[in-house]
């Protein structure tokens, strides 16, 4: 276990400094000039040849990436181009808010998604399985932003129930003004994975029905009841967990575009608005943190499900 | 006679699928007395798993059942059921590793319907779980409570399944292949452990099984059953003596007796099962019956005779009939000459560390095969012999250089293997593989699998070649027809004649048949044995022979190679393995195998303890640790030395080869 | 089960809902391919006069800002969302179907590279992948539908491998290495005939991912540029109106979903035609 936990660590700090040199030789090795990208096609020679000379592009890449890398390591992102101050104070405060996003959407996901999943695969072939089954369909192919689009014209232009935009911190709206601005994200972020994590958990979960375990457990003439919960659902939720894990990766692209459409100031906006507005280092350390988060959240799901597994857990022979 | 504790009459069985309605059961009746055991046979496919889950109220929603009768100690076991399994109904599957919970531990599991049905604190369930466990013979019970089923080996784990059927000490215990998924000498353990449960507690058994050597030794009574319907019911051992229908003696004319050594030729059954879709009303064994004639049409009651029940109206009258023998084929066997395979002190090491769970344990080797010498000669066939994970499998593909050797050397002809070998060698050297559903490729046809080693080798094309694939297909019994066909369209016996087939269609001199004919039914099994001997006899192609299943092998080999743990223990020809003097492993290996009509050889039983992983053996015997007739430190301090009481004959113990001479003979039946 | 015991079954018929999904997503690519010859007006002809009128029997779907016919441009635009499914989908089964293969086939080194770095690109989220190469490139069609393509190289690629490791672990492999064949006989003979139906299901469903993927990329301003009628782009110009002219966005919106919801039909029928695990199981 402890083996485990390590090599999984050593490979999250692996994937991080591998984004870092990615992100680094993208940005600066594909054609174009940085500083032509920032200023724009119709910039001077003499305001490019400044700029590169302040932002030292003249260096060898070799050094203008231990610069940044090295600036990342004590939490220096360097200063945003655009904001002309430092980029980590920016990024940390967007990430804050994402992070209340996430935070709910990804508990809404996992609790209705299993259970919806659940019930289906209990209920195979029943009218709710089947009226399930068919809204699966329907919101894993409707694209979140048009789902933006259908619910601010329901709610907040034709019913007027909910803001449309925004973001209203605890401190001046209070606890209603603040959720108030979080309902329509987090509902369009959390229909499609829904339907994603409770399709994968039906199948998961008719699995461990069909499973002879469950058989057995019938004829020691246990009720359903208990053969559903003692035997079939802990391994069902097994695959559950990685699913989840999974679905952190769609969420974060679902909330770069709900954040944009809904106006709410979180990592994903700042990340479309620094690429708009070409800031490099707000892009490049915006990508970083998001990576890092993927890759904890990833990590944190391997450890559950081998805390979860005894085959992981407790391994070895006892007879 | 009082009433009986089960009672069955007229259970019929319907799915739905989508090819229509299967009719997989048919009018089956069946009584158990209380404190009786009743065997269940039949081939696959002939519904004798379903009887198991009609009576348990456990088939699915696709399934029909209607019955006259189905009574449990006088209840309606259609109404009460639900009630009664777990209670005084208890239920082992076959796949013990299946059938435990994953995510449980095995106390747990073993408690659990002592809470359900006994209404005990999940304290003092625990505590009985574990006195069950210790009373079915499991060493340190209260840690393997606290185990999870992974951590134990498959007979560890069948025993803690045995443990929960009987946790509410049922009156009755439905065994479903209880040893089918274990390797013979943890078989022989729980057919032991079987026997004793129903000495000391009169428990009754309904035990469902492929395999009459187990039934013999287990039940009183005998239910044959044929494509969903019985063919013949009565006392075991006047059944086994004197079959009366002729499908039960086509079952037992096919079968390889290891009682009886090697005979010439066994007597399959031809023909496959009937389409149960279209269920024919008169006898279903009709078209593959050798005495069908035009009364058979006509639906066939169970006769009920002096404790007989026969379904056949010839059976009477075809009783001095002799089942039909397959003609022998015309040529004799040239016998074995010059050296052609030898191989000197192969090795390979496994590493275990591979895979999700490799990233989870320390770095481990498994020693599958660890120095073996085998020589084989032109036209010889050598049977090699040992349970799953003795590193048989292993062997056969190191010398066909199909996996990379750690060391030794190979020669083949007189000629050393090199690593990569050259083609001539790849087509002198051929394998035939065990499943016949895997061993094909399902997108190929028939023409294209057998006509591709030609091309590969260029020994045909075109039309040279089709007339080749024509002749490869009559010399294993089929028809040109075949040719054009896929392998989703042909059963699992003609599968396997198709990779013989091919195994045979660059011409070789070797073919290495790893369980080439485990996955096969009795019936099926036989006519592939007879095929292989006579490829042997007009061929003159050598085998290596792999498999599990000893009775297979001594009706095949000319000399027998028994393989423990990566190494041959005792090698001789067939007849010299067969009786003492005997190498340990080998006398348990042979006593252990259920053998039709052995009833009351108890004394010459020896048995093992554990099961072939238990522990490693660095130095010294690597049986040691579950021989019975361990001397002392010597056996695991020291490599055995290698006796040879015959010429041709090499035992490696440390027991002086007279002394192994004392031994019992094993097949008490082998006069 | 193994592969390919499943694939052994005998053919069944197309279940209804293939079917139909076929049909819809069949008459999109066709209006998609005659867009420019049934279009009842230039998707990109201003007309002041004309401006943000609701859907009418001249204008279908009603017109835009500048008084363009919003059925033709959504028309004008099908191709896009096409292309994005079926190109980037098309981009990762060429790049990983063989990597895949390649790497199951050569253990040793050869793995080890190609699956290192499969799992450096799955341990980035998919979006982000897609914003770093769109980022610092100009924007436009083929950038995004490569930059979705990749994104799902590594998925492919896994995929691939797996299903290949289950098929060479199969006897008639064996078979074919006792006969001394080659790599490629193996892989293009023996395992890609039995490889295709989980990677086509498997593609099949990543079809809507791209489009999905691709759409929103797009949406974001990272795929082809005004004045293009791209659908996610429609829907992106279309927000300022949303109150007063809802039918800008709400056409190519829904055109867009019934594009996706058709595909996505059709590789879950795939799935249930092809893919063994979603088998029913009968009893022994």
């Amino acid at each position: 276990m402890a083996r485990f936990l390590l090599r999984r660590f050593a490979s999250v700090v692996f994937v991080l400094w591998a984004m870092t040199v990615l992100v680094f030789a993208i940005v600066h090795i594909l054609p174009g000039s940085v500083a032509h990208m920032i200023l724009g096609e119709y910039a001077t020679a003499a305001a490019i040849a400044a700029l590169e000379e302040k932002l030292g592009l003249n260096d060898p890449l070799p050094v203008q990436y231990w610069r940044w890398f090295s600036g990342l390591l004590r939490g220096d992102f360097g200063l945003s181009i655009t904001m002309e101050r430092p980029a980590g104070p920016v990024i940390m405060e967007a990430l804050g808010r994402s992070a209340v996003l996430a935070g709910v959407s990804i508990v809404l996901v996992a609790i209705l998604g299993i259970w919806a999943g659940i019930h289906s695969a209990v209920h195979k072939g029943s009218a709710s399985d089947q009226a399930l089954t068919l809204g699966q369909y329907f919101f894993i192919a409707v694209p979140e932003f048009f789902w933006c689009i259908l619910v601010i014209l329901f709610f907040a232009v034709w019913l007027g129930w909910l803001p449309a935009t925004g973001y209203t911190p605890i401190a001046d709206g209070g606890l209603l003004g603040w959720a108030k601005h979080l309902v329509l994200p987090v509902s369009t972020l959390v229909l499609g994975l829904i339907a994603h994590v409770s399709r994968l958990v039906r199948s998961s979960m008719l699995e461990a029905i069909e499973s002879r375990y469950v058989l057995a457990a019938r004829a020691k003439g246990l009720p359903e009841r208990i053969v559903l919960r003692r035997h079939a659902l802990p391994n069902a939720l097994l695959p559950a967990i990685t699913v989840l894990a999974v679905d952190v990766g769609i969420l974060i692209g679902g909330i770069v575009v709900v954040e944009s459409v809904f106006a709410y100031p979180g990592l994903g906006r700042m990340l479309i608005y620094a690429i708009d507005n070409q800031d490099l280092p707000l892009m490049m350390g915006g990508m970083i943190v998001v990576t890092a988060v993927y890759a904890l959240a990833n990590l944190a799901a391997d450890i559950l499900y081998a805390v979860l597994n005894p085959r992981i857990r407790v391994g070895g022979t006892a007879a | 006679m009082a009433e009986p504790l089960l009672d069955i009459a007229g259970l019929s069985l319907a799915y739905d699928t989508a090819r229509g309605a299967v009719r997989a059961l048919d009018g089956v009746s069946l009584a158990i007395p209380r404190g009786g055991a009743m065997g269940l046979v039949g081939e696959s496919g002939s519904g004798k798993s379903s009887v198991v889950l009609a009576l348990l109220g456990l088939l699915g929603k696709e399934a029909t059942v209607t019955a006259d009768r189905m009574s449990f100690a006088g209840e309606d076991l259609r109404a009460a059921a639900a009630r009664l399994r777990g209670a005084r109904i208890g239920t082992v599957f076959q796949d013990p590793a299946a059938a435990l919970n994953p995510a449980l531990r095995i106390g747990a599991q073993v408690a659990e319907p002592l809470v359900q049905h006994r209404g005990l604190s999940p304290r003092a369930a625990l505590a009985r779980a574990v006195e069950l466990l210790a009373e079915m013979g499991i060493p340190r019970p209260a840690a393997v409570a606290q185990a999870y089923p992974h951590q134990l080996s498959g007979g560890m784990k069948q025993r803690a399944v045995i443990a929960t059927a009987l946790a509410c000490e049922p009156e009755l215990l439905l065994l479903d292949e209880p040893t089918t998924a274990l390797d013979v000498t943890v078989e022989a353990q729980i057919l032991d452990l079987l026997e004793k449960l129903r000495a000391e507690r009169g428990v009754s058994m309904l035990l469902v099984s492929h395999n009459l050597g187990i039934v013999d030794r287990l039940c009183d009574e005998l239910t044959v059953l044929y494509a969903g319907r019985v063919a013949e019911a009565g006392r075991t051992a006047d059944l086994l003596d004197a079959p009366r229908h002729p499908y039960t003696r086509g079952l037992l004319a096919a079968l390889p007796r290891i009682d009886r050594g090697r005979i010439a030729r066994l007597a399959p059954i031809p023909g496959s099962l009937p389409d149960l879709t279209q269920p024919d009303p008169g006898c279903n064994f009709r078209p593959r019956c050798p005495f069908a004639a035009a009364g058979c049409a006509a639906p066939q009651a169970l006769r009920h005779g002096d404790a007989r029940a026969v379904a056949c109206h010839r059976a009477e009258a075809v009783r001095d009939l002799p089942w039909p023998q397959p003609e022998p084929v015309a040529t004799t066997r040239a016998p074995p000459g010059a050296s052609l395979l030898e191989a000197q002190d192969l090795a390979r090491s496994f590493s275990l560390d591979s895979g999700f769970a490799g990233m989870f344990r320390r770095r481990a080797e498994v020693r599958a095969v660890d120095g073996v010498s085998l020589t084989l000669r032109r036209g010889e066939v050598i049977g090699l012999v040992g349970e799953s994970g003795c590193g048989k499998s292993t062997l056969g593909r190191l010398v066909l250089r199909l996996i990379a050797a750690d060391r030794g050397r190979i020669g083949f002809d007189g000629e050393e293997v090199p690593p990569k070998p050259p083609d001539a060698f790849r087509r002198r050297a051929q394998i035939v593989f065990q499943n016949p559903d895997t061993s094909l490729n399902p997108r190929q046809t028939v023409d294209q699998a057998l006509r591709r080693p030609m091309e590969r080798f260029g020994l045909a094309r075109g039309a040279a070649a089709t007339a080749e694939v024509e002749r490869l297909l009559a010399l294993v019994r089929l028809t040109p027809a075949y040719r054009t066909r896929y392998p989703h369209q042909m059963s699992g016996g003609e599968k396997q004649r198709i990779g013989i087939a091919r195994a045979l269609a660059s011409r070789p001199d070797l073919l290495v048949c790893d369980e080439a004919v485990s996955a096969l039914d009795v019936s099926v099994q036989a006519a592939v044995l007879n095929l292989l001997g006579d490829l042997r006899d007009t061929l003159g192609v050598a085998y290596l022979f792999i498999s599990h299943d000893i009775g297979v092998v001594a009706h095949v080999a000319d000399r027998i190679a028994v393989m423990y743990r990566g190494a041959i223990v005792e090698e001789g020809a067939a007849a010299q393995v067969l009786s003492p003097p005997y190498h340990p492993y080998t006398q348990a290996l042979l006593s252990a195998v259920p053998v039709v009509g052995a009833r009351g050889r108890a004394a010459a039983r020896m048995r093992l303890a554990g099961d072939v992983f238990a522990a490693p053996a660095e130095r010294g015997c690597r049986f040691a640790h579950r021989c019975p007739a361990k001397l002392g430190a010597i056996c695991e301090d020291q490599a055995p030395p290698v006796q040879v009481p015959a010429p041709g004959h090499r035992i490696a113990c440390h027991i002086p080869a007279a002394e192994l001479a004392r031994a019992p003979a094993a097949l008490a039946a082998a006069e | 089960m193994s592969a390919s015991a499943a694939t052994a079954a005998p053919r069944r018929r197309l279940p209804r809902t293939l079917v139909v999904g076929l049909v819809v997503v069949g008459a999109i690519a066709i209006l998609a391919i005659l867009g420019p010859w049934i279009a009842p007006y230039d998707p990109q002809g201003f007309s002041m006069r004309m401006r943000l009128r609701p859907p009418s029997a001249e204008h279908w779907f009603g017109t835009d800002e500048f008084g363009r016919d919003v059925f033709s441009r959504v028309l004008a635009g099908a191709h896009h969302s096409l292309l994005m499914g079926f190109g980037a989908t098309a981009i990762s089964l060429v790049i990983g179907v063989p990597l895949g293969l390649i790497a199951a086939f050569h253990r040793g080194w050869v793995e080890e590279v190609v699956m290192r770095g499969v799992d450096l690109m799955i341990s980035l989220p998919p979006v982000l992948l897609g914003l770093l190469i769109l980022a610092v490139t100009e924007p436009g069609l083929f950038k995004t539908v490569l930059a979705v393509g990749l994104v799902y190289v590594p998925i492919m690629t896994r995929l691939a491998r797996a299903v290949a490791l289950e098929l060479l672990a199969e006897d008639f492999v064996e078979a074919a290495r006792a006969r001394g064949e080659g790599a490629f006989h193996i892989l293009v003979r023996e395992i890609l005939p039995n490889a295709w139906p989980p990677l086509i299901v498997e593609t099949a469903l990543r079809i809507t991912f791209a489009i999905l993927l691709g759409s929103a990329l797009s949406f974001l301003g990272l795929g082809p540029q005004p004045p293009d009628s791209e659908w996610g782009l429609m829907i992106a110009e279309s927000r300022p109106f949303i109150s007063e002219a809802p039918w800008i966005g709400l056409a190519p919106g829904i055109c867009l979903c019934l594009l996706l919801i058709a595909v996505n039909v059709v590789g879950e029928g795939l799935r249930d035609l092809l893919d063994p695990r979603m088998r029913g199981r009968g009893h022994g």
